[in-house]
């Protein structure tokens, strides 16, 4: 990555957030970490340069969870029949939850025996305006084989490809504030949350009700992912920690009350 | 051959305590790693258990009381690690409320290079 | 169109007292009674009140939470009694929701950093951190100079160590002088020493 003199204080903030979540008081010392990738800084260090950035597919490791784990976690307890419902929140321009009904059809062996519903959110509706309509350019489909891409999509411009029919109505998308408990509790509760890299920009109280509006959202004994570089540590006491094969997940306890 | 490192998990949200364990710790010959609360150490001894815990009880999100409850209701063998309390607080209320939530031991800051060497080598079963 | 989940709803934000909830034998509506309040600044009384019996810790931490979304002068002073708890989830509830709301605790923090108690002034160190302002780094200067506990000026020394300045150097030499047989604020001091050096007045970080 190469940024120019005018992007000075933007990188400077970015050093000094991972500084500070490392814990370095200095930053040659910050600097030995970084140069040996301790604890896999290296890849925290350019997510930090671009977690603004969405795409098909990104933390895959997450979806892989998902199929491998969560969903059966959930299914374990439901009530038999009950929908699985999936909330991507923020949505953006849809990326994230379409990423996670393709993910569902390759992955899933299980996927036509169950209803699931995955709701995508965002607070800026003129990105839930593109989400709907499905429109995506390269980059946002990188990570996508071209197998994939044949299969869901169709291709509309040089350079441009639209989401299959079938599967922009299978996502429901709404606006939310995330901090606006009004607007968060009508959405009901779900089994699986993803709150990807948003939680870590907001201030320390709004920080905590968006925390425990999402708690209230989930089902007991419902997940939420953060982002990668992402901890609940920093955010809220409120959820369980539980680990599956290389991924940190937290859950809102089994016995809780409901939301 | 040489052996594996014993490794310690500070958990203290000061970084100028964690730094001074360190140094203490890592020039004795052990392997460091550091937690700034409760929670954050939970999810690093899911991904890698060490062979002890440093704890203190005054940290932001999850205190070391709450922790240490939290580590000792988890399966084994996460649930057996041996913790050593090191805390501001001194007062009998504290310490047996450590006690009750699986502290193994607990000690009171502040701390001496010598003191903190001999209890780390001491819970992690090597010779003083 | 939202999809309406049958939960036990009734006691969202509604009803005539939502603070009368407060109280109620149902965690689940102890929780909701906590999260409405946070818009009702009236309902200080019932928060502090409630916080003072409240056993169940998910349902303490709402309180905190509302308290600190209100953010007035008198929420925080519902809070900073807490700071004196013997339970340590308690005292971290407190500090964690005085955190919350720096502008309207910034008031309290001179008196909070002169406590008789030792305890709070070590939590309330903790605090001026995210004060965001140039001249509360004199205020942890103020309380090197005379304070009579290691740990204490530890508490200070980690925060000065990220928000002072070289200012704080004569203090911080002080400091060090009067504790020669404490090890760790030797080292303390020394880091935080090193580090401000080089920081002049009014450079950032």
């Amino acid at each position: 990555m190469v940024f120019p003199e005018a992007r000075r204080h933007f990188v400077e903030r970015r050093v000094a957030d991972r500084m500070a979540a490392t814990g370095a008081t200095s930053f040659a010392r910050y600097f030995v970490r970084l140069s040996g990738d301790l604890d896999g800084e290296i890849e925290k260090f350019i997510n930090a340069f671009t977690v603004n950035e969405t795409y098909f597919y990104r933390e895959d490791y997450q979806l892989a969870c998902l199929t491998s784990d969560l969903l059966g976690e959930r299914l374990r307890v439901k009530p038999f029949g009950e929908a699985l419902r999936i909330w991507s929140v923020p949505c953006s321009t849809g990326e994230e939850p379409y990423s996670i009904a393709i993910w569902l059809l390759e992955n899933w062996p299980q996927v036509d025996a169950h209803n699931v519903e995955i709701v995508g959110s965002d607070i800026d509706t003129n990105v839930l305006e593109a989400a709907r309509a499905g429109i995506f350019g390269e980059r946002a489909l990188m990570r996508l084989t071209p197998k994939l891409i044949d299969k869901y999509f169709v291709a509309t411009e040089p350079g441009r490809w639209q989401i299959l029919d079938d599967l922009r109505q299978s996502v429901r998308f709404t606006a939310v504030n995330i901090v606006e408990r009004s607007e968060t509790h009508p959405h009901g509760l779900f089994d699986v949350i993803f709150c990807r890299n948003v939680l870590i920009y907001f201030d320390d109280s709004s920080r905590r009700v968006a925390a425990e509006n999402l708690y209230e959202n989930l089902a007991p004994g419902g997940y939420i992912c953060l982002g990668h570089t992402e901890s609940m540590s920093r955010i809220s006491p409120l959820f369980e920690v539980c680990r599956f094969v290389n991924a940190i997940i937290y859950r809102k306890p089994l016995e809780a009350m409901h939301g | 051959m040489a052996e594996r490192k014993s490794r310690i998990l500070i958990v203290d949200d000061a970084s100028l305590v964690r730094l001074y364990y360190r140094q203490i710790l890592e020039a004795v010959g052990f392997e460091v790693e550091e937690a700034l609360n409760g929670l954050e150490a939970l999810e690093r001894l899911l991904i890698n258990p060490p062979d002890m815990l440093i704890v203190d009880v005054n940290m932001t999100q999850m205190d070391g009381v709450t922790f240490l409850s939290t580590l000792r209701r988890q399966p084994l063998p996460l649930s057996s690690i041996p913790a050593l309390v090191i805390s501001t607080e001194a007062g009998t209320q504290d310490i047996a409320a450590a006690r009750a939530a699986g502290a193994n031991f607990y000690l009171v800051k502040p701390l001496s290079r010598d003191v903190l060497a001999q209890y780390a080598a001491m819970f992690c079963g090597l010779p003083a | 169109m939202p999809l309406i989940r049958n939960t036990s709803d009734n006691l969202a934000s509604g009803g005539p007292n939502p603070a009368a909830a407060l109280t109620s034998v149902s965690p689940d509506e102890r929780w909701a009674a906590a999260r409405a309040a946070a818009d009702i600044p009236t309902s200080i009384p019932a928060l502090a009140q409630a916080l003072a019996q409240e056993t169940e810790p998910r349902v303490r931490e709402a309180i905190f939470t509302a308290l600190a979304r209100i953010a007035t002068l008198e929420s925080a002073l519902a809070v900073l009694p807490y700071l004196r708890s013997t339970d340590a989830s308690i005292r971290i509830g407190a500090l964690d929701a005085l955190r919350a709301m720096p502008e309207a605790a910034k008031p309290l923090l001179p008196q909070a950093l002169a406590d008789a108690d030792a305890d709070v002034r070590l939590l309330a160190c903790d605090l001026v951190r995210n004060m965001h302002d140039a001249d509360t780094p004199r205020w942890l200067c103020a309380l090197l100079e005379t304070e009579l506990e290691a740990n204490v000026c530890a508490a200070a020394v980690e925060v000065l160590n990220e928000i002072g300045d070289a200012r704080a150097l004569p203090t911080l030499w002080r400091c060090a002088a009067r504790f020669p047989d404490d090890p760790f604020l030797a080292f303390a001091i020394k880091a935080a020493a090193d580090r401000l050096r080089s920081h002049l007045p009014g450079s950032s970080g």
